[in-house]
């Protein structure tokens, strides 16, 4: 009786995991709920029973490396996530205190693709975010978001839609769509109301559209309590309120040039219009951008602009007739750049504002004081002109307003009310590049203050200063990054040649050359030596799983962004920026592809130049001007150097090659090419697919793709061979409510293989990935027949040489092949289909070194935001349907088909973290067979080790060293006692003998 | 009362010698050959009687000795026929799997017939006279047989544990893979 493999541990201890709910549970696998329905089972008598939990136990063996989670111990260690907002604006990003127990505040923001979050000001991490561009308009701005102290929910308005979150944890309050409207201005109605509910505050939003429309949204539910329309066609420019008036600001064309400021002020509660008031500013505002300021919920609320000239500055306190005018002291002898003016947004703060000025080389401000009630504008003090720029920001304690200076060198802070400097810090970290907008949360004790401020540097990094000192950088330019690849340092290049002209020399030449190398390399030794013992201890105290970076897991990753920069994360350290150059002359850049040697990156934006960058420094090595526009780039890389080839829109290579080779492309107008490299003028073949098809995606195989067996074995231990041809592609074609995918010889462009899906939803995401001899894609079907069910489906394909087990089809055992010459077989396909509970948008495939250990069908959940690797034998399309595995199949680790494929708690590679906008997953090899790195990049940015068989080749952290070596010591010191008492004996035998 | 019958006298030196057994005879004197004749075995009357009259039936009937012999060689021959059955329901029931036990047991069953056979010549040995040697090569083969038999009975099971390279699994390591001739560039924008 054969005793069942020694998987009691397993059973014993079911698995603990992280569930995407972010609680932790134990997640009984799914051979547990069969054992226990076989045994359940009174229809078979006990011997059969016995005889399927033998199988299902084997089963369970032959399955446990494919069940492997990912520890709580190792969130935060094998992975990392950069959780990103995108550049914030200056408008929309303010230090609040959310009403709870604590006293902290968070740090709000909108940004520049309409995400609103909540940062820890502490460590930088997103408390929350949500996505707020839900507007049917496809180019409204990046929006408005406001809110105020004490109220516990933050309103925010992009396009037509206007939403409100509650300001703690990022749930949503309430939700409004204005439809055929776009938002204007948006502002929170401060009411000296002593019956006003203070946990929410009503809103005033101003639309634009045909009319623009005044409304006032109730901050419980968001419905509109009144409306004021401005039928007058003038331009709705701005919203602002006071504590008993609401103003609505026009902008009404001049009969000859110029615009004229209209105020409208509006009674709050009706909405009817009290009053009206124009102002003369027809000789100096020619449009909206003329205004350099409306305040908003100050306690004088302001409009502010200046003469073309920018000699004088023109202030009217609104709802008055009357502008101040204020000259403009230019003594720096430059043109003046930029004028802006800092004002508080609290309605007790004091009503002084600061108006900041920036030349090309230089920078100063002045502070105003308000009088309300003369309304007259005097000048307090002004802040001393320095070289270089300087940002400013707001804020205020109760009615103190303080007004915080980033230059170049120092963080200063002054009180609005006299000039006298409170607090200054030199930066610690002095700025790389310029800041653009900074928000300032200032604390005084006494005479003293401590101030912290989110700068946004020109980069889009998002640096936090907390007194001088650099607390966090967020990068936010990295979200929606356009194009990453793996990159390897140089440090192994050349070990690599060497190795190489050993591998060319003859085995005398070869070996001579490897004992001078071997000499060579004893120059190293004292080094070597030197390091040995720290080695040794920091071998014995760390466990092994933390210290991997000799084994390739620490590799950095090529970004490139679309404002033009590149970045260098650092998969060892978790994820952290080496460096970041700006690349692109332009604003921002579309780059296709970026190619990898060792030591060097190459970026190929789509107008046809490059960049070539040091991996390890970010020095710009190399740098070719644009030519023509491209659209993909095709790395040739036969032995040697690689080369690159531009393909442009078409579909045609740049320039032909000399040599062997074909290219595959794809044109802008969804056909696939095929082309000898030596001729760019006539593609060798195109396919089109049928007519009232749509390509919409083409894959080949990855490029590092190894097959570690060339057939798969089955129970009776004969082999199926796989249909294995590094030149396929896999093409998917949409019809109205069909998806086509045709598997093609890449060189001859023959058709292998086709299917067709009926009833598929087009309009949702079809992924679909292709490596070894298998493909797998997934869509979301309707139903075709009455029986069938509506679901997202996964298909997976396995490819044969042959239906028959030991057969290699008609080329046998031939060492090549030819697309050409020989008539290729087609392959023998077996498909199973599987219904997963939510939709696949990307997909990819985990990559090791050699190809041994199981591979791992990568897939982003968009609905869910979360990555899942799911192990290809729960994918094999070899799963019995419809009866239990025999002995050979359960032999050979086939389980019985379920239609249903649940995904697994433990299969989800991104478990709590919520990774949103994945566009794109790459995977790499390291020097360990069982470990693949996954970078995922699209919008956030997310990288992790994938281990699909189980960390085989690493000793695992349950692995003492200490333990081993105390139990070595301990036994050379019995040998050391024993061996002379032992040799004793030995000799008094001999004599009692 | 003082004068009671007196102890018996001690028995005389011969008689006490004659009830003693002999010492043992040292090393130097075993290597003493026996007087011609003299046999040291201590039998009792009727086997010596037997003795007497195989001893003297024998030089008269070689041939029935012969016979005799070959009979039991043949029995020999035959032994490992009775194992036959035995050990293959042992192997049958010790199961395919790899484990400790079955492993000693096959490494039993390839262990005797190959020894066996190497002993052949010696097995027979003693049954080999002029008027055997020509009958005896059919037992010989007999006996090679039979251990052929049982070895292919440990064969067989090695295979049933599959341990025999037999399958075309067994050889996948060594065949490799087609390689294209072509090389394709991919640039699937």
């Amino acid at each position: 009786m054969a005793s069942p493999p020694p998987v009691v541990p397993y059973t014993a201890a079911p698995q603990l995991d992280i569930t995407t709910a972010g609680s932790l549970s134990i997640h009984p696998h799914p051979c547990f709920l069969r054992q226990s329905s076989a045994s359940s089972n009174d229809q078979f008598p006990p011997e059969v029973i016995i005889m399927r939990l033998q199988a299902t136990l084997l089963w369970l063996a032959s399955c446990v490396p494919s069940a492997v989670a990912i520890y709580p111990d190792e969130v935060n260690h094998v992975d990392f996530h950069h959780a990103l907002l995108g550049v914030p604006t200056p408008e929309s990003t303010f230090f609040l205190r959310p009403p709870s127990s604590s006293n902290a505040s968070l740090l709000y923001t909108l940004s520049e693709d309409s995400l609103v979050g909540a940062i820890n000001p502490r460590d930088g991490s997103p408390l929350w975010r949500q996505n707020v561009s839900r507007s049917s308009q496809p180019d409204h701005g990046p929006g408005l978001l406001r809110a105020s102290d004490g109220v516990s929910s933050i309103v925010s308005a992009v396009g037509d839609y206007v939403s409100s979150w509650s300001a703690l944890d990022g749930k949503l309050v309430w939700e409004n769509w204005f439809v055929d409207e776009s938002l204007v201005d948006l502002e929170l109605l401060h009411l000296a109301d002593p019956h006003a509910v203070p946990a929410s505050k009503d809103t005033v939003a101003l639309f634009g559209g045909k009319a623009g429309v005044v409304r006032r949204l109730d901050g419980e539910s968001g419905d509109v309590k009144w409306e004021y329309k401005d039928e007058s066609g003038e331009t709705p420019f701005q919203v602002s309120s006071s504590s008993t008036e609401v103003f609505y600001i026009s902008l009404q064309s001049g009969l000859l040039k110029g615009t004229k400021v209209k105020v409208t002020s509006l009674d709050p509660v009706t909405g009817r219009q009290t009053r009206q008031v124009t102002l003369n500013s027809e000789s100096d505002v020619s449009g909206p951008e003329s205004i350099l300021f409306v305040g908003a919920n100050t306690a004088s609320p302001l409009i502010v602009w200046a003469d073309k000239s920018q000699k004088i500055l023109k202030v009217n306190v609104i709802g008055s007739k009357k502008v101040s005018s204020l000259n403009i002291e230019n003594t720096s002898g430059q043109e003046i750049r930029s004028v802006v003016i800092h004002a508080p947004h609290q309605l007790n703060s004091l009503p002084h504002f600061l108006v900041h000025y920036q030349t090309e080389s230089s920078s100063w401000a002045e502070v105003y004081h308000v009088d309300l009630n003369t309304e007259a504008v005097t000048k307090a003090y002004s802040l001393p002109r320095v070289q270089g720029w300087s940002v400013f920001a707001t804020s205020n304690k109760d009615a103190n307003v303080f007004f915080t200076r980033i230059t170049e060198a120092e963080l200063t802070v002054v009180s609005s009310a006299s000039h006298g400097i409170l607090g200054r810090w030199p930066l610690q970290t002095p700025p790389k590049e310029r800041f653009l907008h900074a928000v300032a949360e200032v604390v005084a004790k006494g005479e003293s203050v401590a101030v912290r401020s989110a700068a946004v540097l020109e980069s889009g990094d998002w640096q936090l200063i907390r007194n001088g000192q650099n607390e966090w950088t967020r990068y936010e330019a990295l979200a929606g990054a356009q194009a990453a690849s793996w990159a390897e340092a140089d440090t192994q290049e050349d070990l690599a040649h060497q190795l190489q002209v050993e591998g060319h020399e003859s085995i005398y030449g070869a070996y001579v050359h490897r004992v001078k190398r071997h000499v060579k390399d004893l120059e190293h030794l004292p080094e070597w030596l030197k390091e040995l013992p720290k080695r040794i201890l920091t071998s014995i105290l760390s466990d092994e799983v933390s210290n991997l970076d000799g084994f390739g897991v620490s590799k950095t990753v090529i970004v490139a962004t679309r404002n033009g920069r590149v970045y260098a994360l650092d998969s060892g350290k978790h994820g952290a920026v080496s460096w970041s150059v700006k690349v692109s002359q332009g604003e921002t850049w579309d780059v296709k592809a970026i190619i990898t040697q060792p030591g060097y990156a190459t970026v190929y934006p789509d107008d046809g130049s490059s960049v070539t960058l040091n991996v390890t420094s970010g020095g710009i090595v190399k740098r070719t001007s644009a030519t023509t526009k491209i659209r993909s780039v095709a790395v040739v890389s036969d032995d040697g150097t690689p080369s690159t080839i531009g393909i442009n829109g078409k579909g045609a290579p740049l320039e032909p090659l000399s040599g062997p080779g074909f290219f595959v492309t794809s044109s802008d107008d969804g056909r696939v090419l095929g082309w000898a490299a030596s001729n760019n003028k006539v593609p060798v073949w195109e396919f089109a697919p049928a007519p009232g098809q749509k390509i919409v995606r083409a894959v080949a195989r990855p490029s590092h793709d190894p097959v570690a067996s060339i057939g798969k074995v089955l129970g009776d231990r004969s082999v199926l061979y796989k249909y294995l041809n590094p030149n396929l592609v896999l093409v998917t074609a949409v019809g109205d409510s069909s998806a086509t995918f045709y598997l093609l010889d890449a060189v001859s462009g023959n058709l292998l293989y086709t299917t067709t899906q009926e009833g598929v939803d087009t309009t949702q995401p079809i992924a679909s990935t292709i490596s070894e001899n298998w493909f797998a894609y997934s869509f979301l079907a309707h139903p075709v027949h009455p029986s069938d069910a509506m679901g997202y489906q996964l298909v997976i394909s396995e490819l044969y040489e042959s239906p028959i087990p030991n057969d290699r089809g008609p080329l046998g055992a031939a060492a090549n092949f030819s697309s050409i010459h020989d008539l290729l077989p087609l392959p023998h396909v077996i498909s199973q289909a599987f219904v997963i509970p939510e939709p696949i948008s990307h997909m990819g495939v985990t990559e090791t070194r050699q190809g041994i250990t199981i591979r791992q069908l990568l897939c982003y959940l968009p609905s869910t935001n979360s990555l899942v690797g799911i192990p290809r034998p729960f994918l094999d399309p070899r799963r019995p349907v419809d009866r239990d595995p025999t002995a050979n199949e359960a032999e050979e680790g086939l389980i019985r088909y379920s239609p249903y494929l649940e995904f697994d708690g433990k299969w989800y590679l991104s478990h709590v973290r919520d990774v949103i906008g994945i566009s794109n997953i790459l995977s790499s090899p390291t020097l360990l067979e069982s470990t693949s790195l996954v970078f995922a990049f699209g919008w956030d940015i997310f990288g992790t080790r994938a281990t699909p068989s189980q960390a085989f080749d690493i000793l695992g952290k349950g692995f003492s060293k200490l333990q081993l070596l105390a139990t070595v010591v301990a036994l050379g010191v019995g040998v050391v006692f024993l061996a002379p008492m032992v040799r004793r004996k030995q000799v008094n035998m001999i004599w009692n003998a | 009362m003082a004068s009671g019958p007196l102890p018996p006298p001690p028995p005389p030196h011969w008689a006490v010698a004659m009830n003693t057994p002999m010492p043992r005879a040292s090393k130097a004197a075993n290597s003493i050959p026996n007087p011609p004749g003299f046999s040291s075995r201590k039998e009792s009357n009727k086997s010596r009687a037997q003795q007497q009259s195989q001893a003297a039936a024998a030089p008269q009937q070689p041939v029935e000795t012969d016979t005799l012999k070959l009979k039991k060689a043949w029995e020999i021959a035959l032994a490992p026929s009775k194992q036959l059955p035995m050990n293959g329901i042992m192997m049958y029931m010790s199961g395919n799997s790899l484990q400790i036990f079955s492993i000693m047991m096959v490494f039993m069953l390839f262990k005797g017939p190959i020894q066996g056979l190497i002993n052949t010549n010696s097995v027979f040995a003693k049954f080999e006279t002029d008027g055997t040697k020509g009958k005896l090569l059919g037992v010989k083969a007999l006996y090679v047989v039979m251990q052929f038999l049982l070895l292919a009975l440990g064969v067989w099971k090695v295979n049933a544990m599959g341990l025999l390279p037999t399958t075309r699994s067994d050889w996948l390591a060594w065949e490799s893979e087609r390689q294209p001739m072509e090389r394709v560039y991919f640039a699937l924008g």
